[in-house]
């Protein structure tokens, strides 16, 4: 049990040192209510129209915004599964994740 | 032994009819399908993600340090299904009855599902669930979700977790200005200590305006095994669109031995302030009522739910990053001869990677 403990807790110092030190990296300039900071999505795919990313942006500040704050964006593939997932928790709309998952990949 | 028969009570019966029939009826309603675009060309990956956390808890003098840690894992296959287990181990520390700094080790597993989106319109999921009643334990409960770390008093009034399936959804009505979702549940009886459900029925039927930014529904839970319970709960969640601000109050009441009660949240980012924008304000007040006439052994059993409880908190969050949160909560519990300060503070970390090495290239 008390090496269990020991191991617990040092992940967990471990992990939130990590997050620290990665945070201390990372850009100043990272904007709070907006996802900011990750990797674009693979220039294969066509650009978003302005009108739908705004859409998409909206549709983002609606359903995810209600439960937590704005995560960064992560990579396209990732971001998918994500889409996914929140869309079963949150009840998302199949247009709203269709929106919010190309606003996130944009 | 009683022998309880494979048969959901009516008002669960009622609520998969108007689930069927809306399912049913929502293309004409909403008049349009959603078209494929280019973003179905993106194959999800598997994603590990979570959060860990170390809190410090002081409930009425008595003092926890308790690490944590509660990965999730989700790993889709093909276009249709998503497979999702989240875990959940706590050590927590405190002085035992010989004055020693001990800990306890504990863990459980949150949900392992498997989801099946059928249509647009509906997801349909098999295994341990989260129990879809009101919005607080399948949404906010994750300590990097969650604005204020002491929870409500009202939680363990309905079975948090299910055993079996449940069909869930949601679609626009009303043109846009309308997102109905649903969800609607059979769970079956568990005992086993990870896995642990009762056998009941049930759902939710909710409203959200992305307009206005108002959510609102209503859910309902029948236990099919003792005493047979049921349980109606309410929810509204409200962001004004000029502030950043969230409104949010649930509403649950029990038929049986477990009482009633209600709390309303509200979460002030202070965003508007430059040296300030990376701190949230939340305050909550709740209020619990115990089921009338319990007998001395029945209070002793329900513990915080065989009394009267008004409670207020207050709490800060501050946000090193996105993922990154400090958090510090005082709460004040006024119960008859139960009186305590509830003091909280801790980081959380919320973690998202890739499975597979290069699972997140496209």
């Amino acid at each position: 049990m008390r090496t269990r403990t020991l191991l617990l807790i040092i992940v967990t110092a471990g992990v939130l040192l990590f997050a620290m030190a990665s945070w201390a990296k990372s850009d100043s300039k990272e904007k709070n209510d907006a996802p900011s900071g990750g990797t674009s999505a693979s220039s294969s795919r066509p650009k978003m129209d302005e009108a739908s990313r705004l859409e998409g942006e909206k549709r983002f500040r609606a359903n995810c915004g209600r439960c937590h704050a704005a995560p960064s964006k992560f990579q396209p593939r990732m971001t998918a599964t994500i889409i996914r997932h929140m869309r079963v928790r949150a009840t998302i709309t199949d247009q709203d994740m269709r929106l919010i998952l190309g606003y996130m990949t944009e | 032994m009683k022998v309880y028969l494979p048969r959901p009570g009516k008002a669960a019966r009622l609520c998969l009819l108007a689930i069927a029939l809306m399912v049913v009826c929502a293309p004409a309603a909403n008049g349009q399908d959603t078209q494929p675009d280019s973003f179905d060309s993106i194959k999800p990956t598997p994603v590990i993600t979570g959060s860990t956390a170390y809190f410090s808890r002081v409930t009425g003098g008595q003092w926890q340090d308790s690490p944590s840690i509660s990965p999730l894992l989700l790993f889709p296959i093909g276009n249709k299904l998503l497979l999702e287990a989240k875990g959940a181990s706590t050590e927590t520390w405190a002085k035992n009855a010989q004055g020693d700094y001990a800990g306890n080790f504990t863990y459980g597993l949150a949900y392992a599902q498997l989801d099946f989106i059928a249509s647009r319109y509906m997801t349909v999921t098999a295994g341990k669930f989260v129990t879809p009643f009101n919005i607080y334990s399948e949404r906010l409960t994750p300590n990097w979700i969650r604005a204020l770390q002491t929870g409500p008093l009202t939680s363990p009034v309905t079975s948090n977790g299910s055993l079996g399936g449940m069909v869930r959804g949601g679609f626009p009505v009303n043109g846009q200005s309308v997102n109905l979702t649903y969800a609607a549940y059979f769970s079956t009886n568990n005992t086993n200590h990870i896995t642990a459900t009762d056998r009941s029925s049930g759902g939710r039927l909710g409203f959200f305006l992305p307009g206005p930014r108002l959510e609102f529904g209503g859910s309902y839970q029948q236990v099919l095994q003792a005493d047979r319970p049921h349980s109606a709960g309410a929810y509204v969640e409200w962001q004004p669109n000029p502030l950043p601000l969230t409104l949010r109050s649930e509403y649950v009441r029990s038929s049986g031995i477990k009482g009633s009660g209600y709390w309303i949240e509200s979460v002030y980012r202070l965003s508007q302030i430059p040296y300030l924008k990376r701190l949230e304000l939340a305050g909550r007040g709740q209020q619990f009522f115990a089921a009338p006439n319990l007998s001395a052994a029945t209070i002793k059993k329900l513990g915080a739910l065989g009394r009267d409880t008004n409670e207020g908190d207050a709490g800060l969050n501050y946000y090193f990053r996105s993922d990154v949160r400090a958090s510090a909560t005082y709460g004040r519990q006024f119960a008859l001869g139960h009186d305590a300060n509830l003091w909280v503070f801790g980081m959380t970390w919320r973690f998202v990677s890739p499975l597979l090495p290069s699972g997140g290239a496209q």
